[in-house]
């Protein structure tokens, strides 16, 4: 007996596994001890009840004056057995009030554990891996690399057999999936199926290693891992800029940067001798922690608590242990001491970051300015078409010009009919953050004595009631003797045109940065957001060229209307409605004025008027009306040019050129100029660190030094005390961890599962890995590889593991067996994560635009969701109100999706993305009709639905190649029989209802921005819609099968 | 039964049941989703803590919370007390005041002077309970309310202290408390979310402080415990309505051919996931007509309409919402969530205060007598509460109209009504200055406690497997039910 303990023993510390069938300390014993004994028998000395450790065998098995708690072999002996069977409330364990109880299963394990010498054993994941000698198995013809050998044989063991391989179409679809979070085209289907050369797979996985999609596709994990979001977190949650690290992510995947090298340079990129721009930016890895500028939040406490997330982002993403839990008290199941924490804590604790910092759209510094490590080959091509645009508005299709000019001339034609003001009566003013310096005069002007830098005020009012319907609404800003040079508002704006009148330059003004309304049948303080008016048309009597009244539609703080500082008297902006107003249902309107600008570009003095009638004003500058009275033969050369420049650069005719142009401008700068990035660097007098009493910043106890945990391996010889030295630790090829946790990574993010089911703790609590040796020969030979990712990404995708069918035949009982598919007698299947629904149905639809990187950007979301929540008008800070993009930036990859973590995308959270506040290396995949609701109702995919009925079109002029087309193209495969005939009664059904319903047909082919082809007929369109539509809500499309 | 059939009915429950990447076995009976199966599945899961739910007959089957958003000054509508007029103006005794720490707003301030309520009011109810004049509807409800006037909280400043009193812990990650009761208790609703929250705006200060979806998250949990928000406007729940150029009974004949592809294809792979789906989407289709005859008000009586206030035709006001929440109560959702923001007067109490309490107070107490009336109170929890108090002294200068009160975490008021609660009684006594607690302090652990303890549910046995911990919705320290207020 004895020699058998004594083997397992070296067994277990040799190899870090025993053999599979006898009873194991790691794997069967520790987890009963942990799970129901450690918490107040284990590590953590502060809790420890009689002194006693059942974690370790010194304690456990000593002499407690005659008697043990353990005494191998003896049962009767052993104080624990006959504590666990006690029946005495007293005695009795788990005692009764921590609610834990072990089932008789747990206790014979014990027994049995006891009796063959309760062997103890170190915790697997912190003895070193070693590869062990791949398994023989029966089924030889099987295995195609060493993978296959260990799940063979584990197969073997459970009585299972491996499925069939799955056919060519699973295969390519899972594959492109898996590699590139995109699903492949039906001709790419086509020519991997068709496809006889024996290593086409092998080569199908070289060219999609090679995507540029790849390193997208890895990255998305990674940012989940590093909670990476473009604000910053907490109540305010203003944005940030770090996007600049998020394409670093990408290009270190798709350059397949070796592991260690991806850790080292994020955690310590800066130390690094003479660290390149690249290397700097990569350590916004740990500033991707959220930080607050609530006021009033106190500077030590949120340091405290950015260290801590980072210690604890560390723990979870890169060891695979869950530090953070040893933040107050030392670690109740795994040795982490709470001074091991805090010496972790140290390493970040040197950064000269600050406690209340990153408000008003800057960075919370540190942080520097950094051009992107993208490749930046596109730049011709966006120059090419930069230059045709540019063309294009220079030289309009004269139809454009005609028709706008006789869109023009009839609102002018019309303008000022019927036209009047009527004043209105204010009720109340009222503004967030203060109490006085604002006032209502005469119930008709507000006045602002006191100007904040800016401001936000609603005004709440009673509408007069004539009879006639009011058709906008006016605000007038009436010079103001207590502004500067009085003017309309207090602060000051550089002159415009120079040299015309030197003085106005000191004359005092304002920028309306936002101006909007609603209406009710009761009064209301502040305008309701859910009922904003509809703006046909903003005009005003004066603009300054940089502040154009129509801006004041687009509520941040980056634009608005400021009148031509050389006018003279009031000035006004008049809002004309899509939709008149019925007095007598709601006479109470409330305006929100939103003076945004820092510098107190605050009004004055201001009154509303009630508009009946057509606007008297027109949004064209004087020079332009002054042509357009010109009959057309009469005008001068530069008068034409006047004209077509304006149309050009305002028409609506010609805006989707102006938005193509505007985002590919903005590309160009992203590839060719420096933008701030937020970074760690050594601060110079680095804050010192203590261990803090129960976690709390405001009881510091004993002082530490960085370090790493004792329990674990020593760092080099040569290591410094300094983020780099636990770079270089973390990257040890001996290291227990590192590699162990980034293979069950990508094994999970290609089985759906890990071998390590709980991929952020390897630790006592964690689940034992279903395939021990497999993870430790996977880990290992990443290391021998070089830290080689996309080699693990090869060895596993080629293994005949991978290429499994997942399907499952009608009297397979592995179902029954193997329902979670531990043991991999199919293959993988799950859904898709979030972003890949979305970046699919785009792909499919033709909708997908590729590029890689950039700040991210604003697709469609129903309705302004952040502002309802935030502290708009309150805060300088930016991201407190939303503002939907334009043209290209709707289709990009939703990984570039705007990340407001306060208010994430609700059609990604839908489908279990992760809001990004805190590290999260595993996501839930849960089915709920919110789902179906987005699938079927968001524009976004209402309008790819659209858009991949014109591809479906065009692709043939048979309904049914189209519809073996269209199956191809979204879901990888051709129909059977019955789906085809199911297919082609609902197209059926379809055309039937649009030819009959021409309005409905017209209003389904209208969703979204995106043009539509004019040439097909629109019942043809929608019917080809909602068979795309139902294609692209089938199960299988968001599944990875 | 044949064998897909069989696989079907395994793979479907445990489906419902959950599944993660990860498989630790989560149990994702999505709030959205549980309502076809069996209630006693949700309490054989085997991850549900120790023990099947409900632990003990509940006395709340649903709970509404009314939640203030931004810090309720205790002070001026609950807890005066006549000693506070004597000290109006007087500096607070340092040994009152205590080394506790301040929020960065006030902590440089050279005088800390008391401020005695703003506005009289009055002793209500067979207890004479103080409740401020700027309340006269809660006052006329003192005697179905129970005041807990010491509840108090670690947290100083808003994300920590709002996120702690709705997810029980300050820091972000943690599962909402409707999202727990989701999870532990599931659906008795089969077309409506079980977790609704509704956020409004208060016209005492707009915009409030910000709040956020992590107070109605799922946290750990699966993410189909998370609240659903319920919205004014023309799509109260995001993405319900169908696109234009569709209508109903074409969406019911397109998922039809849906269901019939799934169908196919599910059998043909053996992908049992793909029934839940199906489920999905027959809910999804069922929600698109709940949601709207659920926010159809026309069908109210003018008199319940009227006891509402004049705000209820608002829709997203507070009177509106507390109308919906009624409506979801009885309904049967288990949770409804209210937050009003704007509670945060650190500036110009005295102008922003009278008007957060106009917003409130009549729909408030309209909504408990009115469950009351319709025999609700009896098994729904009702709880009105706030992220934290406001400080006796005043922020600014005494006197200046911009003079506010500051943050205030070490005693304030909480109060509950309904289902296992004793009306008409206060628990706690804070201080002459409203200041420390004095007798039975409730940390929000407690109040937590006690709210699951109303549906049933020992805090300390309903857990979830999380970071190697069981994770609690009372956290890691002791919590205990606050026995003195239950029924």
């Amino acid at each position: 007996m004895r020699v058998l303990t004594c083997f397992l023993i070296v067994l277990i510390c040799q190899h870090g596994f025993a053999a599979q069938n006898a009873q194991e300390y790691n794997r069967d014993v520790r987890p009963i001890l942990s799970e129901n004994c450690f918490v107040c028998h284990g590590f953590d000395e502060a809790a420890r009840e009689a002194d006693l450790r059942l974690d370790v065998a010194e304690s456990a098995l000593a002499d407690r004056g005659g008697y043990a708690a353990i005494v191998p072999g003896d049962l009767e002996a052993s104080e624990l057995w006959r504590r666990i069977n006690s029946e005495d409330e007293f005695e009795k364990m788990p005692p009764p009030d921590s609610h834990r109880e072990l089932s008789a299963e747990q206790k014979e394990t014990l027994r049995q554990w006891i009796l063959h010498g309760a062997p103890y054993a170190k915790h697997w994941s912190f003895i070193r891996p070693k590869k062990s000698p791949i398994p023989q198995v029966a089924n030889g013809e099987w295995p195609r690399n060493e993978i296959d050998h260990f799940v063979a044989a584990k197969l073997d063991q459970e009585g299972l057999e491996p499925s069939p391989i799955a056919d060519r179409h699973m295969l390519i679809r899972r594959l492109t999936l898996d590699l590139t979070g995109l699903p492949p085209s039906a001709e790419e289907v086509e020519e991997f199926a068709n496809d006889d050369d024996p290593k086409a797979y092998e080569g199908l996985v070289e060219r999609l290693l090679a995507s540029p999609h790849f390193g997208e596709r890895m990255a998305l994990e990674w940012l989940d891992a590093a909670r990476y979001a473009d604000t910053n977190g907490y109540s305010i949650d203003g944005g940030r800029h770090l996007w600049l690290w998020r394409d670093w992510v990408i290009n270190a995947f798709n350059e397949n940067m070796p592991y260690d090298q991806f850790i080292v340079e994020q955690i310590a990129g800066d130390l690094l001798p003479h660290p390149t721009d690249a290397q700097l930016i990569a350590t916004g890895f740990q500033r991707n922690n959220m930080v607050t500028h609530e006021g009033g939040t106190i500077p030590e406490e949120n340091l405290a608590n950015y260290n801590a997330d980072r210690v604890k982002t560390l723990g979870e993403a890169v060891l695979g242990l869950t530090l953070g839990c040893a933040q107050c008290h030392d670690h109740k199941y795994d040795p982490i001491t709470q001074r091991d924490y805090y010496r972790m804590f140290a390493y970040f604790n040197t950064l000269s970051d600050v406690g209340l910092d990153g408000g008003g759209g800057v960075n919370p510094r540190p942080f520097i300015e950094a051009k992107t490590v993208l490749a930046t080959g596109e730049l011709p091509s966006l120059q090419e078409r930069i230059a045709a645009i540019h063309e294009e508005l220079r030289h309009l299709k004269p139809d454009v010009l005609a028709k706008w000019e006789e869109n023009q001339q009839a609102l002018l034609r019309q303008r000022g009919q019927d036209f009047a003001l009527h004043s209105i009566k204010l009720l109340k003013v009222s503004t967030p953050n203060s109490g006085a310096g604002f006032d209502i005069e005469e119930d008709r002007f507000v006045t602002i004595s006191q100007p904040p830098n800016f401001g936000a005020y609603d005004v709440s009012m009673r509408l007069p009631d004539g009879g006639l319907p009011i058709t906008g609404l006016r605000v007038v800003f009436h010079p103001d003797p207590a502004a500067p040079e009085e003017g309309w508002g207090y602060g000051t704006l550089p002159q415009q045109k120079p040299g015309l009148d030197s003085d106005a330059i000191g004359k005092g003004t304002f920028v309306l940065t936002a101006l909007a309304a609603s209406v009710g049948s009761v009064p209301g303080d502040q305008v309701d957001l859910h009922r904003l008016f509809e703006i046909q048309r903003v005009t005003a009597n004066s603009w300054r060229e940089d502040y154009l009244p129509k801006q004041v539609l687009d509520a941040r703080r980056i634009n608005g209307w400021s009148p031509e500082i050389e006018s003279m008297g009031p000035v006004h902006i008049t809002l004309t409605l899509a939709e008149p107003i019925d007095v007598g249902q709601t006479p109470y309107l409330t305006s929100h004025v939103n003076f945004g600008h820092p510098g107190k570009l605050v009004g004055g003095r201001f009154e509303f008027y009630a508009m009946t009638g057509i606007d008297e004003d027109s949004d064209l500058p004087g020079e332009v009306l002054a042509v357009l009275k010109t009959p057309f033969g009469k005008r001068s050369p530069q008068q034409s040019e006047l004209l077509q420049r304006y149309c050009a650069d305002h028409a609506e005719a010609t805006e989707p050129l102006r938005i193509e142009l505007e985002n590919l401008e903005e590309r160009v700068r992203v590839l060719t100029e420096k933008f701030p990035t937020m970074v760690m660097d050594e601060s110079v007098e680095p804050r010192e660190t203590r261990i803090l009493i129960r976690g709390n910043y405001a009881s510091p106890g004993e002082k530490v030094t960085p370090g790493t945990p004792a329990a674990l391996l020593p760092p080099p010889a040569n290591a410094n005390a300094n983020r780099l030295g636990l770079a270089e630790w973390l990257t040890m090829p001996t290291h227990p961890l590192t590699a162990r946790v980034a293979v069950n990574r990508i094994w999970q993010m290609l089985f759906g599962s890990g071998i390590v089911s709980t991929a952020a703790d390897f630790g006592s609590q964690g689940t034992w890995p279903t395939h021990p040796d497999l993870l430790d020969w996977l880990a290992v030979d990443f290391v021998e590889s070089g830290w080689d990712t996309k080699a693990l990404v090869r060895k596993i995708v080629t293994s005949a593991t991978y290429r499994q069918t997942s399907a499952t035949s009608q009297t397979s009982t592995v179902l029954e067996l193997d329902p979670d598919n531990q043991f991999l007698a199919r293959g993988p299947r799950f859904r898709l994560p979030a972003e890949f629904i979305r970046d699919a149905t785009l792909k499919t639809s033709g909708l997908l635009v590729p590029r890689i990187g950039g700040p991210s950007v604003n697709p469609y979301t129903p309705g302004d969701l952040w502002r309802e929540v935030s502290h708009y008008g309150s805060t300088p800070s930016t991201a407190q109100t939303f503002f939907q993009d334009h043209g290209e930036k709707l289709y990009r990859r939703s990984l570039y999706t705007y990340w407001k973590r306060t208010v994430p995308p609700p059609n990604m959270v839908a489908f279990d993305a992760p809001p990004r506040e805190t590290c999260s290396v595993q996501r839930a995949t849960t089915t709920t009709p919110l789902q179906a609701l987005v699938l079927l109702n968001d524009v976004q995919f209402v309008e790819a639905s659209r858009n991949f009925a014109e591809r479906i079109l065009a692709h043939s002029d048979h309904d049914k190649e189209r519809i073996h087309w269209a199956f191809k193209e979204c879901i990888s495969r051709m129909p059977a029989t019955k789906e085809f005939d199911i297919v082609t009664n609902t197209l059926e059904r379809e055309r039937k209802r649009y030819d009959a319903d021409e309005a409905a047909a017209q209003s389904y082919v209208s969703n979204g921005e995106s043009p539509r082809n004019e040439e097909i007929p629109p019942a043809e369109l929608a019917a080809w819609s909602q068979v795309a539509a139902l294609l692209m809500n089938l199960s299988e499309t968001v599944t990875c099968n | 039964m044949n064998p897909l059939q069989d696989k079907e009915c395994h793979e479907t429950r445990r489906t419902f049941l959950g599944k993660t990447a990860g498989g630790i076995g989560q149990i994702a009976l999505g709030s959205l989703l549980s309502a076809s199966m069996p209630h006693a599945v949700h309490a054989a899961a085997d991850n549900l803590g120790s023990g099947k739910l409900p632990h003990f007959a509940p006395k709340a089957k649903r709970i509404v919370c009314l939640f203030q958003a931004g810090g309720m000054s205790h002070v001026d509508l609950f807890d005066n007390k006549p000693s506070l007029a004597k000290f109006n103006g007087h500096e607070i005794p340092p040994s009152v005041k205590g080394d506790q720490r301040l929020t960065g707003m006030t902590s440089g301030q050279s005088a800390y002077p008391v401020v005695a309520p703003l506005w009289q009011g009055r002793l209500c109810g067979q207890q004479g309970t103080w409740i401020s004049d700027q309340l006269p509807y809660t006052q006329s409800i003192a005697d179905q309310i129970c005041l807990v006037k010491t509840v108090y909280t670690e947290a100083i400043n808003h994300d920590p202290a709002i996120t702690f009193m709705n997810t029980g812990n300050q820091q972000p990650g943690y599962a909402s408390m409707g999202a727990w009761l989701s999870y532990g208790l599931g659906s008795e609703n089969k077309n409506l979310p079980t977790f609704i929250a509704m956020v409004s705006q208060g016209s005492g200060k707009n915009p409030g402080q910000p709040i956020f979806s992590r107070l109605w998250g799922s946290g750990f949990l699966p993410s189909s415990h998370q609240g659903v928000g319920l919205r004014a406007g023309s799509n109260p729940v995001l993405y319900l309505n169908d696109p234009p150029g569709i209508n109903r009974s074409q969406r019911r004949e397109l998922l039809d051919d849906l269901a019939k592809l799934n169908h196919l294809r599910a059998k043909e792979l053996g992908d049992t996931e793909t029934l839940t789906r199906i489920n999905a989407y027959e809910m999804a289709f069922r929600m698109q007509s709940s949601v709207p005859e659920l926010t159809d008000i026309s069908q109210e009586s003018p008199a319940t309409l009227a006891d509402y206030g004049p705000e209820v035709h608002k829709a997203g006001s507070y009177a509106a919402n507390c109308l919906l929440a009624r409506r979801l109560l009885e309904r049967n959702v288990r949770f409804v969530q209210l937050y009003h923001r704007g509670w945060d007067q650190h500036i110009a109490i005295s102008r922003q205060l009278p008007n957060q309490c106009r917003d409130i107070d009549q729909p408030t107490a309209a909504l408990v007598r009115d469950l009351k009336q319709r025999g609700l109170l009896e098994d729904t929890l009702v709880v009105f509460a706030t992220e934290f108090g406001r400080t006796v002294f005043s922020q600014g200068t005494l006197g200046d109209p911009r003079m506010g009160r500051d943050h205030h975490g070490r005693c304030f008021t909480v109060w509950l009504a309904g289902a296992g609660i004793k009306s008409g009684m206060e628990y706690g006594k804070t201080d002459d200055f409203c200041y420390n607690i004095a007798e039975n302090p409730v940390h929000l652990r407690d109040l937590h406690a006690t709210i699951l303890h109303c549906l049933g549910i020992d805090h300390a046995r309903f857990t979830y497997p999380f970071r190697g911990l069981d994770a609690k919705l009372t956290g890691v320290e002791e919590a205990n039910v606050v026995r003195g207020i239950l029924a």
